[in-house]
């Protein structure tokens, strides 16, 4: 089956936008629980979301980094290309233009996803309802992939579908390491007791907290979770389960040597990295370099296949 | 019998002809088992299902894009659940008058891009041809498969007093509509499917197939099956579901500008994630100014560069081909029924309306003198665009449009005005005349073939002649009948 570079371009970007979408969704989410169970004062700041999700830039300095500003910026600020709302926009500009190779109900099910965030996202920043819109893109970000994943042929459009998929995903799941991290890097008066209530929320965020409690134990402790959450062959928002899905899609495509040994380097910075011996200190600056490497995978994927040489 | 049909149920001897019913107010006959379930709706039961058109249309996603106010608006298809109903008996008529027309067209392109017999021989003047917009000079001496130019056509009718058709316009460049007619058909056998037992109305759902075929035989390459592109300008363009549609139906690949490029060995290439992929025919939905920035506009992005040597070459085929345009021109309109003859040696099959070209004095005078009567049309623009309809027209808009023909007369053309043919249609909760044309649609390659009726499009104001659906106009589901069913 052939496919167009462009419409491959698109599917990729509507898969990565609707991931970003969920995820974002799913880390502000945690974050909102986990801010509410740390007692007054200890608490870390807002900022770091922003931080974490790459948004200093467009955040700037002159915005007050309080809670108000920093989930309106993350939730409906269309300036943002990181926000929830500009990524579902996104993602149904991508739709509109490929309808032809997808099943009808991906296009139905994007653009109500769009209509709904064009109607709540301004007004689900508040605590009292931005659980619930959260919960509505998770959900429908869900229904989504679900129906991508039992309708689609397996052939290019699932292929690249699922290579935006998985990259956003590990990118992500890099993310949500990184805010406990960051969360508590040079905060010294949070002691062991505000500890697992990070690292379990952050699991909360990956939907693997039961998996993590049936697998490694009812303990939360942070190497474990590093450990789980990086290297677990077997959870799906794991950042090796990621790689290995990206790998396997790439086999069959023709010209991905390139693509290839940039993937393979990633897995083997990812399978020498040991928390054991890591300081927040370093698994921060592991993460900051291993995003690097997604980052030049992302790139070589654009020039290998969405946009070839001229013969 | 429902009162929402009383404009008609008393109809004394009409002002114009009516599609459905006669002027003592009764079906005619091949629409009497239509006419007699449609009159026996309620009210309500109309309603429902209009409503169920309505939800279908949106259901399937027909659309069609207006650029308004600085924005693309998606409008959801402005469907009439009334067919309109034409004997089998009378369109095959009309059918071989569009056959014989769409392939006279087609003989005039091929002859004014190569030999230029019918200029020697005197039958219209050189100037109106070379000297016109249309002409495009970087097409002399290519010599297309078959002969043929326009192999997609859409020729509109219009039905007179007399209840005779009119061809009323060619529309050779990128004509649009048919994914309408088609989807028109699917609405009416969702809406009303007890229609269609009584009557035996040709489908019209095979003409992706159709239009398959006529491209595939263009194919440069031996091939299977050859490598179909549609081109589109993208999701910006007002027909951009029907590119979708057509793509998809043929199993061919819709393709921007930005896809596709032509390589060293002058063939055209598309970008694919496996590489390039050599195309073998390209349906353009483009025009040609748009079509290869080398040869035509040098800023269009929506082309490719290289095309037209590529397509003179004959390395790739072109449909329409590049210059067809140059047989759609409105002065050109007039001598149509001379080159049947010239080319054909056959009498036209379809009337023409009388065209008064301002381009000679004496018609020129006499449609300055009788502006309140006429239609005045600019020779080239299509859609409705930039005409004045006379009797409609203020005082000010003809003397607008007079200062227009004397200044730059060979580009208007004027027609006496025309009363078109109205059928039924739904306005609110009743039934009332509306005007309506149709468009069928002509495949012309290795064969010729046309659609089983067409898109009628109908005016849905009272009393207004413009059916164009980028200004207010809707459709409706078109049927050829043949007798009854046994």
């Amino acid at each position: 089956m052939m496919m167009l570079s462009r419409v491959a371009e698109r599917l990729y970007w509507m898969a990565r936008y609707l991931e970003r979408a969920e995820d974002t969704a799913r880390l502000t989410q945690a974050y909102t629980h986990m801010v509410m169970d740390i007692p007054a004062g200890s608490e870390p700041g807002w900022d770091i979301l922003v931080h974490i999700l790459d948004g200093a830039p467009q955040f700037g300095e002159r915005r007050v980094c309080n809670e108000q500003n920093v989930l309106k910026f993350l939730i409906a600020d269309l300036e943002n290309p990181g926000s929830i709302a500009f990524c579902i926009k996104a993602a149904r500009e991508n739709v509109r233009t490929t309808r032809d190779v997808l099943p009808e109900e991906v296009w139905e099910h994007v653009n109500e996803l769009y209509l709904y965030s064009q109607e709540y996202a301004a007004v689900s920043i508040g605590r009292r309802n931005r659980h619930h819109f959260l919960e509505q893109v998770i959900t429908r970000c869900q229904m989504i992939s679900g129906l991508l994943l039992t309708t689609l042929c397996r052939d290019h459009a699932y292929r690249f579908i699922k290579l935006g998929h998985l990259l956003e995903r590990a990118d992500m799941t890099t993310r949500v390491i990184d805010v406990g991290a960051g969360a508590l890097l040079g905060n010294e008066r949070l002691n062991e007791a505000v500890d697992p209530l990070i690292w379990a929320s952050l699991l909360q965020s990956l939907s693997a907290m039961g998996t993590y409690r049936r697998t490694i134990g009812p303990l939360v402790e942070v190497n474990s979770v590093v450990e789980f959450v990086f290297r677990d062959s077997s959870l799906p928002r794991s950042v090796k389960f990621c790689l290995d899905g990206i790998r396997r899609e790439l086999g069959p495509l023709k010209n991905n040597t390139e693509a290839l040994k940039i993937l393979d380097r990633a897995r083997r910075s990812l399978s020498r990295f040991n928390p054991e011996k890591a300081e927040r200190e370093d698994l921060h600056r592991f993460i900051d370099r291993f995003q690097l490497e997604l980052n030049t995978l992302g790139s070589m994927i654009s020039t290998s296949w969405f946009m070839p040489i001229e013969a | 019998m429902d009162n929402s049909w009383k404009r008609y149920n008393n109809k004394q001897h009409g002002e114009f002809f009516d599609e459905l019913i006669t002027d003592t107010g009764r079906p005619r006959v091949a629409t009497r088992n239509a006419v007699k379930m449609l009159q026996g709706l309620s009210t309500e039961e109309m309603a429902a299902r209009r409503a169920a058109a309505e939800l279908a249309i949106r259901e399937m996603g027909i659309s069609f894009t207006i650029y308004s106010e600085g924005k693309n608006i998606d409008r959801a298809w402005p469907f009439d659940i009334i067919p309109r109903i034409i004997t089998a008996r009378e369109w095959q008529k009309v059918s071989r008058g569009l056959a014989q027309r769409s392939r006279a067209l087609n003989c005039f392109i091929d002859d004014i891009y190569n030999k230029q017999k019918i200029l020697a021989d005197g039958l219209l003047p050189a100037d109106i041809v070379l000297d016109s917009g249309n002409y495009k000079a970087q097409c002399a001496g290519v010599s297309p498969r078959y002969g043929a130019w326009a192999h997609i056509c859409g020729i509109d009718l219009v039905r007179d007093r007399d209840g005779r058709f009119y061809v009323l316009e060619d529309n050779l460049r990128v004509p649009s509509g048919v994914s309408y007619m088609l989807e028109n058909r699917e609405i009416t056998k969702r809406v009303l499917p007890e229609l269609f037992e009584n009557h035996s109305i040709l489908p019209v759902d095979d003409y992706p197939s159709r239009l398959y075929s006529t491209l595939a035989a263009l194919s440069p390459r031996e091939q299977k099956r050859p490598c179909i592109a549609v081109l589109t300008p993208g999701i910006f363009n007002s027909a951009y579901f029907e590119h979708a549609y057509l793509a998809q139906g043929m199993g061919a690949e819709l393709v921007e500008g930005s896809d596709l490029f032509v390589a060293e060995d002058e063939c055209l290439y598309m970008r694919t994630v496996d590489g390039p992929e050599r195309v073998d025919v390209v349906y353009r939905r483009i025009d040609d100014d748009f079509l290869d920035p080398e040869a035509f506009r040098e800023d269009s992005t929506l082309g490719v560069a290289g095309m037209m040597r590529a397509w003179k070459r004959g390395n790739v085929a072109i449909a329409n081909a590049p210059g067809s345009g140059v047989a759609d021109d409105k002065v050109l309109y007039a001598f149509v029924p001379e080159m049947i003859r010239y080319y054909l040696g056959e009498e036209p099959g379809l009337a023409s309306v009388k065209t008064y070209l301002c381009m000679n004095e004496v018609d020129r005078d006499y449609v300055l003198a009788n502006l309140d009567k006429l239609v005045v049309k600019p020779a080239n623009e299509s859609g409705g665009y930039g005409l004045m309809v006379g009797p409609h027209a203020s005082p000010a808009k003809r003397a607008e449009f007079a200062r227009l023909i004397e200044k730059n007369p060979r580009n208007y053309i004027a027609q006496p005005t025309l009363a078109l043919s109205t059928a039924p249609t739904c306005i609110d909760d009743t039934v009332q005349p509306r005007h309506l044309d149709l468009r069928p649609f002509i495949l012309h390659g290795k064969d010729t073939w046309v659609t089983p009726g067409g898109l009628t499009r109908v005016a849905l104001e009272e009393g207004s002649l413009v059916v164009n659906s980028s200004q207010g106009g809707g459709s409706k589901d078109t049927w050829i009948v043949e007798g009854k069913k046994k």
